[in-house]
């Protein structure tokens, strides 16, 4: 058999294994909540998956490795006693799923008791409705060869010019299928086909070396598959390039422009703290009850989108099995829910709204303003690409290091910064946020963001 | 298990490795008179790598059937020359080293797995109530423990026949207090490569319960240092994260081979001659290490790996391939977080070595400056630029420590850092046990050391 013939009878073993899989898990499932049940406990929730990967690895711009791995797990959740425990083994034989539910309920013994454990009813979480473009057989028959060749063409690009240093490219194929079952007759399944790639390296030009920097895409097809990597590779070796021959970045108090990512770092990681149940169960929020209130600027609207293919996080379902919905978290300024899972939702006389695990499809509405007009509103702006410092979630307090930034002046790109310092609160930047751009951007196939100028930030040159 | 492994390499053509690793995760989470978690979790399988034509194919699988394994060594070899149709670039070898036999039963292994998963619970849940009442202040008390319990057998097909029994244990407890809507936290922590009583009797976690909660009080009246360039002396955790993060990453042969910042500089002078700087394996100054390792996932006897010799750059970290294109020996670098992942070049205990001076004169010494005591999370770059954050910190003037303040920042450029090192304490401590590093997979990890005096910039409270 040739070697081309071996692949692909790989890939059509995982397709036909993947259907065949879902079916011996859910036998596997019903199996552990009958031995749980046995063995005392009083309700139980079971996850299950498995999964065949396909990988190849490029380092120093040589492929490196070629990968194919199969994988499975159950984990299971039990309650004795208004007590809990679990317990996950990955090889999935009637042997491990009773060891796992004994030893689970060996721990729920010893547990705290806590009135409010709780899992999904049948009537919270009916079928969820099933996402078609999560599965393609076409993607799923993807096998190593046909990613070396896509691999192929993109690492022309990103050895194009001799000063990207590329430490590591990958590029995978993942088919799975995840299911979740539960005494109280909750059912979930899902399966999915998605391929996946990233890109790690650093300019390097003589004795000069930049910072190092990350990228990464997806795709739920295999027709956009070399699209999408060529563009994720070309914005990537653009921005390396960019870093090079830094400069002091002046020290300021004023604005600094969020790029997509950083928006996510400075400003969305803090309010889904905030807006969080088991924050707010646990009185760390500011925002227990503000529900309908005004909490940012109004010019921040956020949504969460669990049912768009543009998003590598798109589920039909949340971790405690309730169907997932498209939802506005933040509508121009005023806090719309508190995201709760089952649980925190118990504790605070809630409902739960879906997102266990979550959220899963975060954007950002775009705004009025061009991005051109946000680098031109400020004499001199820093644009901050990534955020590598401590941050306070509590207090919104945050300080660290702008990586990947660059100056503006007057609108005109100055150049990049070195080890300069930001600092500054969550909450100051979200009230006093000047402009938001029209352009959005998609961030590691997980977040769509606009940039965002924000002010009351210090800024510290190095 | 090594016994069929071995059988199954008979007759196989080129490079093969096999590696058997069964890891038992048991975690518990303890937080405002809850348990939050209780988890038990088994992990196990045959991860196989080939040589075939100069590239490297991998495969693995969850079933440890002998077929099943027979299967996976076919997949890996016939990945492996696919890749080697198209692999350019110099033919692929590997450098012998100190290849392993032994079997290897690490401290505490016995005593760890015979403990009930259930007693190891109630002491867990017992120290968090100890914590929430130690102060009227407290808001949120909060203790975890994990284990990590490693069975491994590696065979090669050039000679590698080894297996190991290991139990990596770690606590940690978190205080957070409140007053006036004011919060601060005190944090404690400590991982062992040994048994629950080496775990507990861990320097690092002395007094644990009253210390963490006085440090969290503490600090509530507390102010933030000032920003700037100082003189300050780094505490031995925040002496391991500079090691592992800004040095360590950019002596891992992969990343050299990239192009890291340490690329050409062996022999050279990267850092005052007071910094003596390795990366070790086995047992080195005290027990208490997280990452002693008899061997490596290649099967390589481990070493301490000097990397800074009295201020110059002296060796890479490597796994079998790297150290033959560099033409030096392996150094048992190379690393798998499970079975189904391929091994990388990874640190293990990370640290500064001691030096002469006494810490109270190094305190003595200082007209302004810090005393910078714990380590929060770090990130560091390919050009050697870092930014930490930090515990809290100790204001020192005209010899003394007079005041205590809120956490910091540090940054700075970590050879440049290193050059201006004018003292290093005899006095030495492991304390990043807890840590795991982040590579595309996970790795446990240890770092630490002596205190050592330098100039950094801070970034404190801002204008």
């Amino acid at each position: 058999m040739s070697h081309g013939a071996t692949h692909e009878q790989e890939s059509k073993e995982s397709r036909e294994s993947i259907e065949q899989t879902a079916q011996t898990l859910e036998k596997l499932a019903n199996y552990g909540l009958d031995a749980a049940k046995k063995l005392g406990a009083d309700a139980a929730k079971i996850a299950t998956s498995a999964s065949f990967q396909k990988r190849l690895v490029v380092e120093n711009k040589v492929f490196s490795l070629a990968n194919s791995l199969s994988s499975r797990s159950i984990g299971l959740l039990v309650h004795k006693d208004q007590k809990k425990g679990s317990a996950s083994v990955n090889t999935v034989t009637e042997e491990s799923i009773n060891h796992a539910a004994a030893s689970a309920l060996a721990l729920a013994k010893y547990s705290v008791p806590d009135e409010f454990l709780t899992l999904a009813s049948l009537s919270e979480a009916p079928r969820a409705k099933p996402l078609p473009f999560l599965y393609t057989d076409e993607l799923a028959a993807v096998d190593l060869v046909a990613i070396q060749g896509f691999m192929q063409e993109v690492l022309g690009r990103l050895t194009s010019d001799a000063r990207i240093a590329l430490d590591r490219f990958e590029m995978a194929v993942d088919v799975s299928c995840h299911a979740l079952a539960s005494s109280t007759g909750m059912r979930q399944a899902e399966r999915q086909a998605m391929a996946s790639w990233s890109f790690m390296g650093m300019g390097r030009d003589g004795e000069e070396v930049t910072g190092f920097d990350y990228d990464s895409g997806f795709a739920l097809t295999k027709s956009a598959i070399l699209p999408g990597c060529l563009r994720d590779s070309t914005a990537f070796v653009a921005k390396l390039l960019a870093l090079f021959k830094p400069r002091q970045c002046p020290t300021y108090k004023g604005a600094i422009l969020l790029t997509p990512r950083a928006v996510h770092e400075l400003l969305v990681d803090s309010l889904l703290y905030h807006a969080g149940g088991r924050q707010v169960m646990d009185g760390k929020s500011r925002w227990a009850k503000s529900v309908g209130q005004r909490v940012v600027s109004d010019k921040l609207t956020l949504r969460d989108h669990p049912h768009d293919p543009r998003f590598s996080g798109a589920t039909g379902f949340d971790s405690d099995g309730l169907p997932t919905k498209q939802q506005t978290l933040v509508e121009h300024g005023v806090l719309q829910m508190i995201l709760h899972d089952c649980y925190s939702a118990k504790r605070c006389k809630g409902k739960s709204t879906g997102t266990s695990g979550g959220p899963f499809a975060l954007e950002v509405s775009a705004g009025t303003n061009s991005k051109a007009e946000l680098l031109r509103a400020h004499k001199q702006l820093l644009v901050v690409d990534r955020f590598s410092g401590n941050a306070d979630p509590i207090k919104g307090d945050f300080s660290g290091v702008a990586k990947g930034s660059r100056l503006y002046s007057n609108g005109e790109d100055a150049g990049s910064v070195t080890e300069t310092m930001i600092a500054g609160n969550f909450f100051t930047i979200a009230e006093e946020v000047l402009g938001v751009s029209r352009e959005t951007e998609l961030v590691s196939g997980g977040f769509l963001s606009p940039y965002i100028l924000v002010g009351g930030v210090s800024v510290t040159g190095g | 298990m090594k016994d069929t492994l071995q059988q199954l390499l008979q007759g196989q053509q080129g490079f093969v490795e096999l590696r058997y690793h069964k890891r038992t995760a048991n975690s518990f989470v303890a937080q405002k008179g809850r348990v939050d978690v209780a988890n038990h979790a088994i992990t196990e399988g045959v991860g196989v790598r080939a040589l075939v034509g100069g590239a490297w194919g991998f495969a693995a699988t969850a079933d440890i059937s002998p077929r099943a394994i027979k299967r996976a060594i076919d997949q890996a070899q016939s990945n492996a020359r696919m890749l080697a149709k198209v692999k350019a670039g110099p033919a692929l070898e590997l450098a012998r080293g100190r290849l392993s036999h032994q079997q290897f039963t690490g401290p505490g292994y016995t005593e760890l797995t015979q403990m009930k998963l259930e007693d190891k619970l109630a002491q867990v849940v017992k120290y968090e109530r100890q914590l929430a009442a130690a102060s009227a202040r407290m808001h949120t008390a909060r203790c975890q423990y994990k284990e990590i319990i490693e069975e491994k057998a590696i065979v090669t097909s050039d000679g590698v026949a080894c297996s190991l029994q290991l139990a990596q244990p770690e606590f940690s407890m978190t205080a957070i207090a409140e007053q006036d809507g004011e919060r601060t936290t005190g944090h404690k922590g400590a991982g062992v490569s040994g048994g629950w009583n080496c775990l507990f009797k861990h320097p690092a976690l002395d007094n644990a319960v009253d210390e963490t909660a006085r440090i969290a009080v503490d600090l509530l009246t507390a102010k933030y240092p000032e920003g700037g360039q100082k003189t300050v002396i780094l505490a031995p955790a925040v002496v391991g994260l500079l090691c592992h993060e800004a040095i360590g990453h950019t002596v891992e042969a992969d990343f050299v081979k990239s192009g890291s910042v340490a690329q050409g500089k062996i022999g050279q002078r990267v850092a005052s001659d007071l910094v003596t700087m390795a990366d070790s394996g086995c047992e080195t100054i005290s027990g208490y290490a997280v990452g002693n390792l008899p061997f490596d996932d290649e099967g390589v006897e481990t070493e301490n790996t000097v990397i800074i010799k009295d201020g110059f750059l002296r060796s890479y970290l490597h796994n079998r391939e790297s150290a033959h294109e560099f033409g030096v020996a392996p150094t048992g670098n190379a690393r798998a977080w499970l079975f189904n992942d391929e091994p990388l070049i990874r640190m293990r205990n990370t640290y500064l070595m001691p030096g002469t001076s006494r810490l109270a004169d190094m305190i003595a010494g200082v007209e302004d400056g810090y005393l910078v005591e714990g380590a929060g999370s770090g990130q560091a770059d390919a050009n050697g630029e870092f930014m930490f954050g930090t515990g809290y910190v100790w204001r020192l003037r005209n010899g003394k420590k007079v005041e205590l303040l809120r956490e910091a920042t540090l940054s700075g450029i970590a050879f440049d850092v290193l050059q201006t090192v004018d003292a290093v304490s005899q006095e030495f401590l492991w304390d990043l046990g807890t840590g795991y590093c982040g590579k595309g997979q996970a790795a446990k990890v240890d770092a630490g050391g002596p205190y050592v005096r330098c100039k950094i910039t801070v970034g404190g409270e801002q204008a």
